[in-house]
């Protein structure tokens, strides 16, 4: 009850002081710790400033919440943003290369654990004493927490905070478009067409689907399903969506395979072409995908 | 192999009436067997269809009013997905029986199989680079590129193996093999290589490694009969010769073949063959090896009935194999159908091989 006798400047003087050491103390002491997606505490004494995102998503996210600067390395495949071309790679994100990471020295490593649970690859940088956080974002809510907890590790949580509270309302907003649907449009999503193989329901393409209106005709819980065309056939789906990318290179266009002029979609051009990269990344840029989506399968809820 | 052939003779003294009947029973056994499997198998599929209706499709090219109550989607899947399937998949087997067969025979070989000269990796090869380039958007008549690659990827590795394997135009059989191994060695390094090249497409190479006839058409069948019909029918020409080459170079001459022509014919023959079906249908191991030998310890090793039969069990063996790889996942997903070649014909054959080793000892 003293600090009310106490002159107005003298609190805010204090104030200040408290402040400062708090927030001193929270950087020399506190050390900034994140819960990864295989269970592991990630716990480092300062933000990271030298980091290596072994899968493009990650670089992708990490460029959009304000640390462009801190990534020092890439992947073989990664081409976006642009300015990501720049940095050296580091090998492919199934394949990377040790020496050369350890090499750039990096304070934190940002892996996918999409492929596997447990690399040698890991252990190796583990023993090195690199932190490494391994994320597997299947769904937005996914990508939302994965992008605030790199927003923790590098220091720009209120940007990364921004950026999902941004993406949240495009995703609102595409919502809010298809309200008025009254049909849902079924849709294939081709992830390869050699061997014919289909995004199924565990995956982030099954999401972005969702989230544009559509229905996936794959029921599986897998992620990568490889169909037969019997079964396509069978489904016809209201929509076939052919992925190109590194994994689809150069489809041949769904109309002059065989079999596929029996399609619904592919007789009345319901063929869309997506790019993999907005597609199957489960980064910031799945948004765009749901948008592109969204708007190719119901082109009359988005002239205005 | 020629010891082989002497105790089949002398083990097999029957009167002949007998004989004829029990080969007519079984050469009809076989294309009951056939195209009952035919028959089952195209009811068999994603979707339930039932067997009356698989009737009223089967009869409806010749009969166009039974299919009428059909939808038009069922008709179409059993008679152009399923159906052309079923055909791709018996003839690739015959293919690769027929000139396992002749492989054998003409290397006097009993571990040489239609990918012994490298046919196999070759093909493999091919379809790896344009899978690798993208050409998969190249298409002609609806089939895209990846065959013809990979046919032109199995001839370059026939001419490679011919240049290293041959004397002065004539074939040398043991360095044929050799330079069979060594040109397959050679590419499969170079497929490895595109593959680590290209981490992306492992999945596309590796599956059409293993074998795989989703998705064809009738226009594939219509694209490896011609080489099929010619092939076969030139083996056929020559089986008395395939016999004969059997009792070693020396002998076969003595009785008038002309050896060295009759070997690099019946070779070329056999790799068209072989190249073809690889070609639409990736690499399906087993059938070529051990066909031949089930094919020869069930009717003994004379090729003018043994050529037809390994032809005929071949067939018989990729349907069935293929059906299976098409219908045991559940919801549309399909496995290899070079595993399950091996996995059903690996246990049957050593089954086969047990009880003849058994019989044998009795005799």
């Amino acid at each position: 009850m003293n600090m009310v006798f106490l002159p107005n400047r003298l609190v805010a003087i204090l104030f200040v002081l408290w402040l400062t050491l708090a927030g001193a103390s929270v950087c020399r002491a506190q050390s900034l710790e994140i819960t990864d997606d295989l269970g592991r505490k990630i716990s480092i004494d300062r933000h990271a400033e030298r980091i290596i995102p072994l899968y493009g998503a990650f670089a992708e996210t990490l460029f959009s919440i304000g640390a462009a600067d801190r990534v020092i390395a890439r992947t073989q495949a990664d081409r976006y943003p642009a300015q990501i071309e720049r940095l050296p790679s580091v090998g492919t994100h199934m394949k990377p290369n040790i020496e050369l990471i350890l090499g750039l020295k990096p304070d934190l490593v940002i892996m996918s654990s999409s492929r596997r649970d447990e690399t040698p690859e890991i252990s190796r940088l583990l023993d090195s004493g690199i932190p490494v956080a391994i994320f597997s974002p299947k769904t937005f809510e996914e990508i939302f927490s994965v992008t605030e907890r790199l927003g923790i590790l590098c220091g720009t949580r209120e940007k990364a905070l921004e950026l999902n509270e941004s993406l949240r309302k495009r995703l609102d907003a595409v919502k809010a478009k298809l309200d008025g649907v009254e049909k849902k449009q079924t849709v294939f999503f081709e992830i390869r067409s050699e061997p014919l193989t289909g995004a199924g329901r565990g995956s982030i393409v099954d999401e972005i689907i969702s989230a544009a209106g559509g229905e996936n005709v794959l029921t599986k819980e897998k992620g990568i399903v490889k169909y037969s065309v019997e079964a396509l056939l069978f489904d016809n789906p209201d929509a076939y969506v052919v992925q190109e990318g590194p994994m689809n290179k150069s489809p041949l266009d769904p109309a002059k395979r065989s079999h596929f002029d029996r399609l619904k979609c592919v007789r009345e051009g319901r063929v869309i072409k997506a790019d993999e990269l907005v597609f199957s990344r489960p980064g910031p840029r799945c948004i765009e995908a749901v948008e592109t989506l969204a708007a190719a399968l119901y082109p009359e809820f988005f002239r205005k | 192999m020629s010891e082989a052939a002497a105790d089949e003779r002398t083990g097999g003294l029957r009167p002949r009436a007998q004989v004829s009947v029990l080969r007519i029973a079984l050469w009809s056994g076989f294309v009951i067997a056939i195209v009952f499997s035919a028959f089952i198998s195209s009811g068999l599929g994603a979707f339930k269809t039932p067997y009356e209706s698989i009737v009223k499709l089967w009869l409806s090219p010749f009969f166009p009013d039974l299919a009428s109550g059909i939808d038009d989607t069922v008709r179409y899947i059993v008679l152009h997905v399923r159906l052309a399937r079923i055909c791709l998949a018996f003839l690739v087997g015959c293919a690769l029986a027929l000139a396992g067969t002749v492989y054998q025979g003409v290397l006097l070989n009993p571990l040489a199989d239609p990918f012994t000269l490298g046919i196999s990796t070759g093909a493999a090869f091919g379809a790896s680079i344009a899978i690798l380039l993208g050409f998969g958007s190249l298409h002609f008549f609806g089939v895209s590129a990846l065959p013809a690659a990979a046919f032109a990827g199995a001839l370059l590795a026939l001419y490679l193996v011919y240049l290293l394997g041959s004397q002065e135009g004539r074939i040398q059989i043991v360095t044929v093999v050799l330079a069979g191994i060594i040109v397959s060695t050679f590419l499969s390094a170079m497929i490895s290589l595109i593959k680590s090249l290209n981490e992306e497409s492992v999945s596309t190479i590796v599956f059409w490694i293993m074998g795989s006839l989703s998705g064809k058409s009738w226009a594939h069948v219509m694209l490896i009969l011609p080489y099929i019909i010619v092939g076969g029918a030139a083996i056929c020409c020559f089986t008395r010769e395939l016999d004969l080459l059997g009792l070693g170079d020396i002998q076969a001459q003595q009785l008038g073949v002309n050896v060295s022509r009759v070997r690099f014919w019946m070779l070329l023959a056999a790799s068209l063959v072989t190249a073809s079906a690889v070609a639409v249908s990736g690499i399906i191991g087993f059938v070529g090896l051990v066909i031949p030998h089930l094919a020869r310890l069930a009717i003994g090793p004379r090729h003018r009935l043994l050529i037809p039969a390994a032809a005929l069990c071949g067939g018989l063996l990729v349907l069935v194999s293929d059906s299976i790889a098409r219908t045991i996942l559940p919801g549309g997903e399909e496995i290899p159908v070079g595993v399950v070649t091996a996995i059903i014909g690996g246990p049957f054959f050593c089954f086969l091989l047990l009880r003849r080793k058994k019989q044998l000892h009795l005799q």
